[in-house]
């Protein structure tokens, strides 16, 4: 990939990385514009820049690319709220200024430390993601489903074209560190926070979060096994990241449509709002019931594949290293079973809370089926999600090309986990178990006093029964915080690097500002006499160097 | 020779210790003097220099300061002075002991900067430069530190009667140069007058910490 300047005109180039991450944007976009964005042109602006990005030959486009994406949903941000939308375009400034020096920069470790920086931040790599779980949930659920699924992948995109490609020669191995170290605190923030949040687009936008620092730890430990020759580590980590990268896109889009679904028909997305919606709203749950499955990482389910090699490669890269690198990838391990139960505490929590029990409130008993078009689709990215989710072996198949663009020597071993006979098998048991049932079973029926569910009994003068009888969101989340919330976060449970990294930045900001106000306000006395200083100051240099 | 080296330094000197006593004075009617005699002396130099080295010029320096900075513009200030019955004005922002030490520590920087950064230069315009830069030095400080209107003015003067001195001093130095300067000055203070009869037509007074307050208030 050249510079490429104004001058030389525009340079569009597919390879197959490129066709891939356009693969990934094309189910997300058709779901976006069926959820009610068809007719807005800033959101085709948006979908343009993504596109334009992904297609990019030469660094200009990429860069101008990028920049109309970030312009865009600066836009379409801005029209949920205000301050997420500030928020935002901050870090999309900050990230450009990263970039656009980046890309111009000779090749080695300067210029692939302001790729991840800029690009990462964009993608919500920790600890530049304080922004995402703020900005995401802001504009209405099309473009939410976009930016989560489709922008982070395309700022991943960015920093796999430049550090396996473009870069690619000059790669160090603690290049792949950076990344792992990143993608592990992601993990584990994001995680964290999806477990603990209670506003349902909020939970889904920090477990982006956690799944963003997935694909960069395989990224990651890709990148750091291509640096040291080890071709089987290089591959399982790409096929992993890759993987996570497919399976991302499809649920998280489906999941984000679903919570616009529910906040058009209740009228608030807030968990402790919620409750019973299956009932209500039986298609909207069964689809998000599929969404939730694939967060969770469950097996059958599209995301476990990708946890499953991401496993294997770090079993694999802590074998490979000095003594701190084994220990560290050994921590890396424990670090990602708990992201994963994390996830899976999330999705149970989402889908338990919102979708089962008993409604918390009239809205939520109120609640009436979403309409035809972003159900449509939902069920689109959800049909998708089936083969992803029982043929990862001949997904895997067709990544080969990419990863043999990315890491020509990387060895591609076939998936040793087969869903589709397993389903198969637990299909067997099952309809064998229903005949054993059927043929030996007690007929007949019987009365049993009601367990009601575990829900004490409502009291009269409130007929969807006491809200408070049913544990909340808060309350599922509780155990979490009490146990590694507390150690993990910020007191009062806010973000690490919103408590550590913006809220000094925003005091450095504050005072830096009085500073200038006084300036400002000074009067003609303080002005001469400040002058007057800075001369003699001038001249004593002077002095005392030429003496000197 | 030496005749000339001494009695330029000399008179150098001279503007340089008004140029001081213009810092401890309080008094606007006297500091008008004293810049008056400044101005005077440093015509004076400007004769002697174009007599010692041989230049038309320089005698035309020192007749325009002779009329403009000697006799017309002190005419200005004491008209001003006495339309706004300040004859009597005491006023300094600064404790004079303070501002003299202050004064004196300049001087020094003044001389560390000078001598030896021109070592290869001629002598006389050696010291010479080193008090003029003395006396723009000090004119800036009575700039900064008094409070009155017109004491900032006469600071301003005096910074400009350096400048001159420093221009006498440097042979060859084009006449374009001063006699664009002096028109300079006469012009500030023609604007500078203006300005002053507005502030006092609103404030009733040529402190300038009205103005400040207001400054501070509006915004």
């Amino acid at each position: 990939m050249f510079v490429g300047l104004p001058g030389q005109g525009m340079h569009v180039h597919l390879d197959a990385l490129s066709l891939l991450f356009l693969g990934i944007l094309l189910p997300q976009v058709v779901a976006g514009a069926l959820a009610g964005m068809r007719n807005s042109p800033t959101f085709w602006v948006f979908v343009l820049g993504m596109g334009l990005a992904l297609a990019a030959a030469d660094a200009f486009t990429l860069i101008l690319g990028f920049e109309l994406m970030s312009a865009a949903s600066w836009l379409l941000v801005l029209r949920g709220d205000q301050k997420p939308a500030t928020l935002y375009v901050g870090m999309a400034i900050f990230s450009a200024a990263c970039l656009v020096p980046a890309v111009f920069l000779p090749a080695g470790s300067i210029a692939f430390l302001l790729i991840v920086l800029g690009a990462g931040a964009k993608a919500g790599l920790a600890p530049l993601h304080f922004w995402l779980p703020r900005a995401h949930p802001a504009p209405p659920a099309g473009v939410s489903a976009l930016m989560s699924g489709g922008m982070v992948k395309v700022a991943l995109y960015v920093i796999i074209r430049y550090g396996f490609v473009v870069l690619g020669p000059e790669a160090q191995p603690w290049w792949g560190g950076v990344l792992v170290a990143a993608g592990a605190a992601s993990v584990l923030v994001g995680a964290l926070r999806a477990m603990l949040e209670t506003e349902l687009k909020t939970m889904l936008a920090c477990s982006t979060v956690e799944h963003v620092g997935l694909i960069a730890v395989g990224l990651g430990i890709a990148l750091r096994a291509k640096a040291m020759g080890d071709a089987t580590t290089a591959g399982l980590g790409l096929q992993a990241a890759l993987l996570c990268a497919v399976a991302h896109g499809l649920y998280k889009p489906l999941l984000f449509i679903g919570a616009g679904e529910v906040k058009h028909s209740v009228g608030t997305t807030s968990l402790n709002w919620l409750g019973g919606l299956a009932r209500a709203m039986p298609r909207l749950g069964l689809l998000m019931l599929a969404g939730a499955a694939g967060m969770a990482a469950l097996p059958l389910g599209p995301g476990f594949a990708p946890e499953f090699l991401l496993w294997h490669a770090a079993i694999g890269a802590a074998g490979t290293g000095g003594i701190v690198a084994r220990i560290g990838f050994t921590a890396l391990l424990a670090l990602l079973g708990l992201g994963a139960a994390l996830a899976i505490g999330a999705a149970v929590r989402m889908f338990g809370v919102a979708f089962l029990g008993r409604p918390r409130t009239l809205q939520a008993a109120a609640a009436e089926e979403g309409e035809r078009g972003p159900l449509i689709g939902m069920a689109l990215l959800a049909a998708l999600c089936v083969p992803v989710a029982l043929l990862p072996n001949l997904l895997l198949d067709a990544l080969s090309p990419v990863i043999r663009l990315l890491a020509p020597q990387a060895a591609q071993p076939p998936l040793a986990y087969a869903p589709l006979p397993l389903a198969g098998l637990a299909g067997l048991v099952a309809v064998g178990a229903a005949f054993i049932l059927y043929r030996h079973g007690v007929r007949g029926s019987r009365e049993v006093p009601a367990w009601n569910g575990g829900f004490g009994k409502p009291p009269p003068w409130l007929p969807f029964g006491d809200p408070a009888t049913q544990p909340s969101a808060t309350g599922f989340g509780e155990p979490i915080a009490r146990a590694i919330g507390r150690g993990l976060l910020a007191p009062g449970g806010a973000d690490p690097s919103e408590a550590f990294l913006l809220a000094p930045l925003a005091r450095l900001h504050l005072r830096g500002v009085r500073v200038a106000e006084r300036i400002r306000r000074a009067t003609i006395r303080q002005r001469l006499a400040f002058i007057f200083t800075a001369l003699v100051a001038f001249l004593l240099a002077l002095g005392l160097g030429e003496g000197g | 020779m030496s005749l000339t080296f001494s009695l330029a330094h000399l008179m150098g000197g001279i503007i340089l210790v008004f140029g001081f006593s213009l810092l401890s004075q309080r008094r606007l009617a006297a500091m008008i003097t004293i810049y008056q005699i400044q101005a005077f002396v440093l015509s004076a130099a400007a004769f002697w220099q174009g007599y010692a080295q041989h230049e038309v010029n320089l005698y035309l320096t020192g007749l325009i300061t002779l009329v403009i900075k000697a006799i017309a513009l002190p005419i200005g200030l004491r008209m001003i002075v006495a339309k706004f019955n300040m004859i009597r004005a005491v006023e300094t922002a600064m404790p004079v002991l303070l501002s003299t030490i202050i004064g004196v520590g300049l001087i020094g920087v003044a001389v560390l900067v000078v001598l030896p950064s021109t070592l290869s230069a001629v002598s006389l315009t050696r010291e010479d430069l080193a008090i003029a830069l003395s006396v723009v030095l000090l004119g800036l400080l009575v700039m900064t530190t008094r409070r009155n209107a017109l004491a900032q003015i006469i600071g301003f003067l005096s910074t400009e009667n350096g400048l001159v001195l420093a221009a006498i001093g440097m042979p060859g130095m084009p006449f374009v140069a001063e006699f664009s300067v002096a028109l300079l000055v006469l012009l500030a203070f023609l604007v500078v007058g203006v300005f002053l009869f507005r502030i006092r037509e609103h404030f009733d007074t040529l402190d300038l910490t009205g103005i400040e307050e207001i400054e501070r208030r509006g915004r």
